[in-house]
């Protein structure tokens, strides 16, 4: 970053040797803004290619390769599509293994995201490595509850991450039902430990900055229940909700000169999907502790400061821990039953979405008679949100532009990490030198 | 739950396999569980692209293997083992995203959270091709058996 007498000149730039990241680039003169980018290389589109030509019974493997953070949404989205496209029906007990499962990545996600991308920054801190030297009891609560997640991800999907139970119309394998009560007694000891982290986050909570920008709002509704899994879209903008099979005419990717990635629109400009999307939709279906967390927080719909997606995801970690609890005591109660999923391939189209933790997630497959994949179309959360930040951007920057710089800096990088974009995640790999 | 089971050394195999040589770790993590019986005092961990899974897995180890795609500025297919002492990292992370990983931070949490195994040893391989594809690159796959050669010398001191 440099900074003449007159002129602000933000450069948050990563370079990258692979597919690329987020870069920040703000450019004003004499207090008036020139230039606010958002700037994001188009997601990789090579998974749909990848998955072409294999057979439906290889899909959720492959796709669950996509994202070591999203691979149980990945998987089950893909699965929903198999499913929908060969007419194959699910029995309720795998509906809510499921729902558990998935609420096991939410628990990895959203404890991840609150306290190693968004504690450090209300704490004054660069990464969560030196917050664990000042902040010690704040992450080891962390740590203690994102290995909650793991093991539960790991009883019900056979592994930490990329899912291996996961089958077209079933579980290859099933949790036994003492293993289940052992996991209800650990989540409902993680109930105090997600209270001490909303608490050192509400502790906190005015230093998110005040910032609101009236957006649409989009996600999953089954006007029912604060639904992660089921349902059809709507919109803060509207009652209508489209079936997810036309998730395209909601979508409305295009092309904007100002970004390298596609946008997407629906009633406006551009909208938003994860967390606080879910909650401006679904607030009335939340449970009472999720609902407690809300209140503490002042959070309620229609919420229109991007900051406060941090503080939906901790009003959801209560939520999934609450209606985990739920769910295990009815499937508990019917007894786990063995179940072999035996299903034939057939030809045909079908649609999955379930709500990632970042937001909706939409996987289109076609098949033919023998299962073959003929094509993909996968629309992750992340592409839709992209034109949103800018929106934002171009609403904020010049609410902030006479401050300090660096000030301007962080505030716009905490505003994307609060949307917590998947910019990069199927390479992972070392880059070191030797010392 | 809580892997009461947990043997002494965990073998941890990382990356992506659908991005070629990106996922050699896993490849061979894979390999080597199938001769597991000759290790009884390792357990053997695909974690793939689950960085802060890594963090889990070590706790409660008296050692841990990893075995990763690594740049370093060496011929495609060599095969370095080094600890993580020898090594800074060269990436230049944005911190956006949870989905940014860098696996020396993750052992330096570790470190400070003071669940460090006594020993880490990294086996990095310079990779070949970082095409997407779920197969490695011939340069990879023509080293395999050497790979998976020093990778059990290392854990010979455990074997039956």
């Amino acid at each position: 970053m440099t900074e003449k007498s007159n002129t602000l000149n933000i450069e948050v730039h990563h370079v990258t040797r692979i597919e690329g990241h987020g870069n920040i680039v703000v450019r004003a003169k004499d207090g008036v803004v020139e230039k606010v980018e958002w700037q994001v290389p188009e997601a990789p589109r090579f998974f749909e290619a990848m998955v072409r030509g294999r057979s439906w019974e290889d899909i959720q493997t492959i796709v669950s390769r996509i994202c070591g953070i999203c691979s149980v949404s990945h998987s089950l989205a893909a699965i929903k599509a198999i499913e929908n496209a060969m007419g194959i029906q699910v029995s309720q007990q795998t509906d809510r293994l499921r729902i558990l499962s998935h609420y096991a990545e939410y628990m990895e996600s959203h404890i991840l995201h609150a306290g190693y991308l968004v504690a450090p920054d209300l704490l004054g801190q660069k990464s969560v490595v030196p917050l664990a030297a000042s902040h010690p009891d704040l992450v080891k609560t962390v740590i203690g509850l994102h290995r909650l997640g793991n093991e539960w991800m790991e009883l019900l999907a056979g592994r930490m991450t990329h899912p291996v139970t996961f089958k077209p119309g079933g579980f290859s394998s099933l949790p036994s039902e003492a293993q289940l009560r052992d996991l209800q007694q650990r989540l409902v000891a993680g109930l105090p430990e997600l209270e001490k982290l909303a608490q050192a986050v509400l502790s906190l909570a005015d230093r998110l900055p005040a910032f609101t920008r009236d957006t649409e709002y989009i996600g999953l509704v089954d006007g029912q229940s604060y639904t992660f899994y089921h349902g059809a879209i709507g919109s803060t903008d509207g009652k209508e909700t489209v079936p997810v099979r036309q998730f395209e005419s909601v979508v409305n990717e295009y092309v904007s000169p100002q970004s390298t990635a596609k946008w997407a629109k629906w009633h406006r400009d551009s909208y938003a999907v994860g967390a606080l999307a879910r909650f401006n939709l679904n607030a009335a279906y939340l449970r009472p502790q999720a609902a407690k967390a809300a209140k503490a927080f002042g959070l309620k719909p229609k919420n229109c400061n991007p900051y406060f997606n941090t503080v939906a995801q901790l009003v959801e970690s209560f939520q999934i821990v609450e209606h985990a609890l739920e769910i295990i005591d009815a499937v508990l109660a019917a007894g786990v039953k063995s179940e072999t999923p035996k299903v034939a391939p057939k030809a045909g189209e079908g649609t999955g979405a379930v709500e990632a933790p970042r937001g909706t997630l939409f996987h289109r497959y076609a098949f033919d008679e023998k299962g073959i994949c003929l094509k993909a179309n996968l629309c992750i959360p992340t592409n839709q949100n992209h034109a949103n930040i800018q929106k934002d951007f171009e609403a904020f920057v010049p609410q902030i532009i006479s401050r300090d710089p660096q000030e301007v800096r962080l505030l716009l990088e905490m505003l994307v990490r609060a949307y917590d974009p998947c910019v990069s995640c199927s390479t992972h790999f070392l880059d070191v030198k030797f010392v | 739950m809580p892997d009461i089971h947990m043997r002494p050394t965990v073998v941890i195999g990382l990356g992506n396999t659908l991005m070629s040589d990106e996922g050699i770790g896993v490849h061979l993590v894979r390999a080597l569980v199938v001769r597991a019986n000759q290790f009884p005092a390792v357990d053997f961990r695909e974690l793939g692209t689950a960085g802060m899974a890594v963090l889990h897995t070590l706790a409660g180890r008296r050692k841990a293997v990893l075995l990763d795609c690594v740049r370093m500025n060496e011929p495609p297919g060599a095969i370095r083992r080094f600890n993580p002492d020898q090594v800074a990292s060269g990436k230049v992370l944005p911190g956006f995203s949870l989905h940014e990983g860098d696996l020396l931070e993750i052992l330096a949490l570790s470190r400070r959270l003071g669940e460090f195994p006594g020993t880490v040893i990294l086996f990095g391989i310079q990779p070949a091709s970082l095409d997407v594809g779920d197969s490695l690159s011939p340069v990879l796959a023509a080293r395999f058996e050497e790979y998976l050669r020093l990778i059990a010398a290392e854990l010979d001191e455990y074997a039956s």
